[in-house]
């Protein structure tokens, strides 16, 4: 099959790798060893080996996620409408353009893994700086699965309901200080979208 | 499996049922897939070990005690920079949350901490923003959110003036 010829390509296989086992990968691999040393020594062993159970707790709750939301994210990557997405929160989208992206970051099921490969996908297809913000922000702070599954159990019904209410306006507010913002901002990501098909 | 979980399989087999109708290539999807998974999971194994050993290590009492209605608006801050160092997921965020709560932290600071925490997690930052999107985003969005958490406790600050409505009921 010719779309998959890239499975046997070298030079892709060693990018992937280099780009997972970088410089950075081990940078954080010593950022963990040095909390991991300054557990041990502030709390001791009993303590750090509990830490540690979390985390392999944690890992096998979250791999199935990350499998999840990344396969969602490339699908999406590659059947989104990118002209379409550039009118509704492209450059000249306006306020309409942050409202929509604060709305489908209050709506997008599933943790980080999910709204930060779907952000990735937006900023490739032409949202502007100012509606990625705000879907970010809208995703931290009005993602209506996290109020539901953590603020209501753990803070109660209303407390929930208020910090819905005070947040209701941020996102909005990030997304138009982003646009504002004298920054320079260049996407990272520059691998092109796939090429769609002429009859498409 | 939880409601988040379903939700996701459920969005993925309709998305996977619709690519499937427009004879999409699945191709570039398995490339992207590999590609991301390459940039992700390595990254956040060591991220969430370190987050595990931050976790343990931060003064949850301590910080408490500064959080309480008598601080009023100088809370706020407080609140703000204790979301900044908890490194973790919701589980051990709201954890902490309902602690403070317990030890009599207001209303807007325990809204300003969650925002604060909701926003800038540093191990998200780490694990996911940095190798997805790049550094222009995240000092862009760092710099465009900043006011966030402390707008959010100034409104919960000025509602509380004239109503209790809010008041956290934090889990035994």
């Amino acid at each position: 099959m010719q779309s998959f010829a890239f499975l046997r390509d070298r030079t892709w296989i060693r990018g992937v790798l280099a780009n997972a086992f970088g410089p950075s990968f081990w940078g954080f691999a010593a950022g963990a060893a040095a909390f991991g040393v300054l557990a041990m020594a502030i709390k001791g062993p009993d303590i750090v080996a509990e830490a540690l159970a979390d985390d392999l707790r944690l890992l096998i709750d979250l791999m199935p996620r990350v499998l999840v939301a990344l396969s969602i994210a490339a699908l999406i990557w590659v059947m989104l409408p990118r002209e379409r997405m550039a009118s509704l929160v492209g450059e000249d989208s306006g306020m309409r353009g942050l409202m929509v992206a604060t709305l489908a970051g209050a709506i997008t099921p599933g943790g980080p893994s999910s709204a930060y490969a779907l952000l990735a996908v937006l900023a490739v297809s032409g949202a502007d700086r100012g509606a990625l913000v705000a879907y970010i922000t809208a995703w931290a702070t009005l993602g209506l699965q996290r109020i539901l599954i953590w603020d209501v159990p753990f803070m109660g019904a209303e407390f929930a309901l208020l910090r819905f209410a005070v947040s209701l306006p941020l996102p909005v507010i990030a997304g138009l200080v982003a646009r504002r913002l004298p920054l320079e901002f260049r996407v990272k990501d520059t691998s092109p979208p796939p090429a769609k098909k002429a009859d498409a | 499996m939880s409601v988040g979980m379903l939700s996701l399989v459920v969005l993925l087999a309709i998305l996977a049922a619709l690519a499937v109708r427009q004879g999409e290539d699945f191709g570039p999807v398995l490339r992207r897939f590999i590609e991301q998974f390459g940039m992700l999971v390595p990254r956040m194994l060591c991220a969430l070990i370190a987050a595990g050993f931050i976790a343990v290590l931060i003064p949850k009492e301590q910080i408490a005690a500064l959080l309480g209605s008598e601080a009023g608006i100088l809370a706020l801050p407080v609140a703000a920079a204790a979301g900044l160092i908890v490194p973790a997921g919701p589980v051990i965020a709201f954890a902490i949350a309902a602690v403070f709560a317990k030890s009599g932290a207001s209303t807007p600071a325990l809204i300003t901490f969650i925002t604060s925490w909701s926003i800038f997690a540093a191990h998200r930052i780490l694990i996911y923003e940095i190798p997805l999107l790049g550094a222009s985003f995240l000092r862009l969005r760092v710099l465009s959110a900043m006011v966030v958490p402390l707008l959010a406790g100034l409104i919960a600050l000025f509602i509380a003036r004239y109503s209790a409505f809010g008041e956290a009921m934090p889990l035994q």
